[in-house]
């Protein structure tokens, strides 16, 4: 199911006030697929990915993932933030965030049962996480902590991946291990859009990528949208020689 | 065994001490549930200007409609009211932070309540609108204890989840499509109620005692919300009624003596918490400035 849907934008843009943060953005971004969202800072990476989310009012245009609002699709859609606004001193276990993920079906009052504790201990499990279950969350390393965040959006049955630089601040390991995690998900049918600022790793890792620059520069395969042409457009004008006039 | 019997239990063999318990160990159940909120929200401070926001509204409701609980309510309610809105309108349309706007209000609200107060003469007693006077409690007071504690209750047990992820992670809860925006008003209304359900007992200023110290007791021992929540409750109500036998047994007034006695709890916990405490800390510190000599040497 999820291998054959694709997020259609059509025209979308996106004001903070009077400054446009996304302007007549109109692709195609399949999923089933690694993509990442690649631009200059300021270029709307972040702002894509929370329209995808259906949490910006749109100052035209429209995003769908088949026919549906992405605000119908809650389930699917897991949203990582860039920085990630937790005290991590909070009374809580690695456990205890993984379950939030059954909340949102379960909603306040359902009763967590063992097939839903089942869905859990799989989801930490598959994140590599069933040691360090009962753990507060302060004493993980920072992937960890990252991991645990994944591991609650496999929980809630997500299948769409919204992450806002999620290689920010990991360490060569970690990066690789959560590379590692995206090529299984890829191979899994999931999908996984990211905004991601390493060129390199961009090319080599990701299958699409829609390169932005408020406008839309280019979409599709990396290697094509990824083009030295392309990325000169993209980043030229704000790479400035120090001391030369524009 | 004839000791702790004449210490605890004695004192409350007389009617208006088992009420005033009561009343305690009925708001221990609101105040840690709450306290918990307000510690892990960073909302101590917050709390603590609110509560001395509410004494101009509950002096003139003291002196113009008299007592009664519903009376009092209404005053604390509107004062309570006037200072969130007051110093957010402030934090937001002037330059002004919002801390330094609620600080303000705050001071303000406090002179012009005391000033109240003190204009009203004999018809109110200062100390015992400050300080609370275990004496006081009536059974109506009962009545309101026991609502506000109940509410309370309810409201915890019914949104725990969303109370949760409201403090915990609102942009998850956002992404997931579980809807926030009422819980901070309802926290807010929630805390009011019960702070003026403690008045009599504890006193304005010390009301927030019952409210924030078990809760931060309970957060240095506790890795577990609902545990914290727990716990936090328990040491309430132990502080509550070791207060009030300390009241009985030293004259001094309810209020001072049960924020002192939950005091002790929360000192002894920040020293001695195995994990998150001080001494902890400081022999973590010595061991390691240890190992660091060891390997350099």
């Amino acid at each position: 199911m999820a291998g054959h849907d694709i997020f259609r934008l059509s025209d979308v843009s996106v004001h903070y006030g009077r400054r446009a943060a996304l302007e007549g953005i109109t692709t195609q971004i399949p999923c089933g697929a690694l993509v990442a969202l690649v631009g200059p800072n300021g270029a709307g990476k972040s702002t894509l990915l929370r329209s995808l989310l259906g949490w910006l009012p749109l100052s035209r245009g429209e995003i769908r993932l088949g026919d549906e609002h992405p605000r119908h699709l809650h389930p699917r859609l897991a949203y990582l933030p860039q920085r990630l606004e937790i005290d991590w001193d909070f009374p809580i276990s690695v456990r205890g965030v993984v379950s939030q993920g059954r909340w949102p079906a379960l909603g306040l009052l359902g009763r967590f049962t063992a097939a839903e504790r089942e869905r859990v201990d799989r989801a930490l499990a598959e994140l590599d996480l069933t040691a360090l279950a009962e753990e507060q969350i302060r004493r993980l390393s920072g992937g960890q902590q990252q991991r645990m965040f994944l591991a609650r959006a496999i929980a809630q049955g997500a299948d769409i991946f919204l992450l806002d630089e999620p290689f920010n601040g990991l360490d060569l390991a970690a990066s690789a291990e959560l590379l590692h995690l995206f090529q299984r998900w890829l191979a899994q049918g999931r999908t996984v859009i990211a905004a991601v600022h390493d060129l390199p790793l961009a090319r080599a890792h990701f299958s699409h990528a829609v390169l932005l620059d408020t406008r839309l520069i280019a979409a599709g395969p990396t290697a094509e949208a990824l083009s030295e042409a392309n990325i000169d457009l993209a980043y030229h004008r704000r790479m400035p020689v120090l001391g030369a006039r524009p | 065994m004839t000791l702790l019997h004449h210490w605890l239990i004695e004192p409350f063999s007389y009617d208006f001490m088992q009420r005033g318990l009561l009343s305690a160990l009925l708001l221990s159940i609101s105040g840690g549930l709450l306290g918990s909120v307000l510690v892990l929200r960073r909302l101590a401070l917050m709390g603590d200007a609110l509560t001395h926001s509410l004494l101009p509204g509950l002096a003139l409701a003291w002196m113009l409609l008299g007592r009664g609980p519903l009376a009092l309510l209404a005053g604390a309610v509107a004062t309570g009211l006037i200072t969130v809105l007051g110093s957010a309108l402030i934090g937001r349309l002037t330059r002004l932070k919002e801390d330094a706007a609620f600080g303000s209000f705050f001071l303000v609200a406090y002179a012009a309540g005391i000033a109240l107060v003190s204009q009203a003469g004999t018809r109110v007693d200062l100390l015992h609108f400050l300080f609370g006077n275990v004496l006081g409690v009536s059974p109506v007071d009962l009545v309101l204890s026991a609502s506000a504690a109940g509410i309370t209750l309810i409201a915890f047990v019914v949104t725990y989840r969303g109370i949760v992820l409201e403090i915990f992670d609102p942009i998850f809860s956002r992404s997931a499509g579980m809807r926030g925006g009422w819980y901070y008003g309802g926290f807010l209304a929630l805390a009011v109620v019960n702070l003026v359900a403690a008045l009599q007992t504890m006193g304005v200023i010390l009301a927030l005692g019952l409210f924030l110290l078990p809760a931060a007791t309970a957060y240095l021992w506790c890795d577990r919300f609902a545990t914290m929540l727990g716990l936090s409750v328990t040491v309430g109500m132990a502080g509550s009624a070791v207060g009030l036998a300390l009241s009985y047994h030293t004259g001094i007034s309810s209020g001072p003596s049960i924020v002192l006695s939950l005091g002790a709890a929360f000192l002894g916990s920040a020293l001695g918490s195995p994990r998150y405490g001080l001494l902890h800390a400081a022999r973590q510190a010595w061991r390691e400035r240890r190992s660091v000599r060891h390997t350099t040497d």
